[in-house]
């Protein structure tokens, strides 16, 4: 995961930036504030952050609060660093919106926890907000299969009751017939769409995307078909 | 003993849906009533008892399924199917507790209908 680390005093970086590393992570350095707002507010900045509370140009609060008023559905995890025994500090940085804190001099094994801590949090952050997107269009999919499906039922049975009525051997027998294919394809299609929205409510949210096909295969193995026929008649 | 007159109540607040009912059953031996709304279906029935309907479950005011509800207290004889243009698995799981026999999604071929209103009176003896 990339990182930045906004630290002004280049021991404390230099050991934040190895420990990182060592723990598989790319690291992005800030030598001061402004540095780190800059890195912040662009998009594709590191999702997780660990800002120094002192440091010079901006300091590590006024970062934070910048950061929290940008419009984004993707905010960072931020880690303040502190020194040790400043509760009120730890308060006031925790309410402008930082999500956790570090004191200094801070612990390897503690730096961890709490990076992979925040890193559970940015994981179910993502995962939160596909589910949230892929449950806005599964409910637009679902109301645009319930208007396409209400002329398609009209259009479905005057096809077939035409075709009950004409001749086979009739020229306009075969023009009907080709009316019907298409229909048949639409409501396919519209069938497939459900089926995939019918996924909302089971535990297929690891996708990125909808995969109509693929969703509506699964369809037979759920104990859930529908009666629906458009083959006949 | 009297035949009972197989008639079947559609209850659509889409009038196209209940021409296309009208045609699908016409000459077949039933005869349509249509209901626009719930409301409507129920004055109906209490005027004179139907023992086979389709309902569309997204009906204006009460919906399809509170009115099978209704109707299945009622008439726990009757044959009560479902229509619908979509719909999830809630709805379904619903549409069974609420009693419905059966339950078709839109569109659906003539022959499903003609086939399931036979059934319907086979079951009820009609």
């Amino acid at each position: 995961m990339r990182i930045l680390i906004a630290e002004d005093d280049l021991t404390s970086m230099s050991m934040l930036a190895a420990v990182l590393q060592k723990a598989g992570h790319e690291v992005v350095e800030a030598a001061d504030g402004a540095q780190a707002w800059e890195v912040l507010h662009k998009t594709g900045a590191p999702k997780l952050a660990i800002l120094d509370w002192s440091m010079p140009e901006m300091d590590g609060l006024e970062v934070v609060r910048r950061v929290r008023m940008l419009e984004t559905d993707c905010p960072p995890y931020i880690i303040m660093l502190t020194t040790r025994d400043q509760k009120t500090d730890i308060v006031t940085g925790l309410e402008a919106g930082a999500d956790d804190y570090l004191a200094k001099p801070f612990d390897i094994g503690e730096l961890r926890a709490r990076v992979n801590a925040g890193r559970r949090m940015i994981l179910l952050q993502n995962e939160l907000r596909e589910r949230e997107k892929l449950q806005g269009v599964l409910e637009m999919a679902g109301a645009v299969c319930h208007e396409l499906n209400q002329p398609l039922q009209s259009v479905l049975s005057l096809t077939e009751l035409l075709m009950m009525e004409v001749d086979p051997g009739d020229p306009n027998f075969i023009k009907i017939r080709t009316i019907k294919e298409g229909v048949d394809r639409i409501a396919e299609l519209t069938r497939k769409i459900r089926r995939t929205a019918q996924y909302r409510s089971k535990p297929y949210l690891s996708g990125r995307i909808i995969d109509i096909e693929g969703a509506s295969q699964g369809e037979n193995n759920h104990g859930n078909e529908r009666k629906s026929d458009t083959g006949r008649g | 003993m009297e035949m009972k007159e197989k008639a079947i109540l559609v209850v659509d607040d889409e009038g196209a849906i209940l021409d296309i009912f009208d045609q699908v059953f016409d000459g077949t031996g039933f005869r349509v009533v249509r209901a626009d709304c719930a409301e409507t279906a129920l004055e109906i029935l209490e005027e004179k008892p139907i023992d086979v309907m389709f309902l569309d479950l997204h009906l204006p005011q009460m919906n399809g399924i509170e009115l099978c509800r209704i109707v299945k207290s009622k008439f726990p004889h009757s044959v009560v199917y479902a229509m619908t243009g979509y719909s999830n698995l809630y709805e379904v799981a619903s549409c069974h507790a609420a009693g419905f026999d059966d339950y078709f999604e839109k569109p659906v071929g003539i022959q499903m209908l003609r086939e399931a209103a036979e059934k319907a009176f086979a079951r009820t003896g009609a």
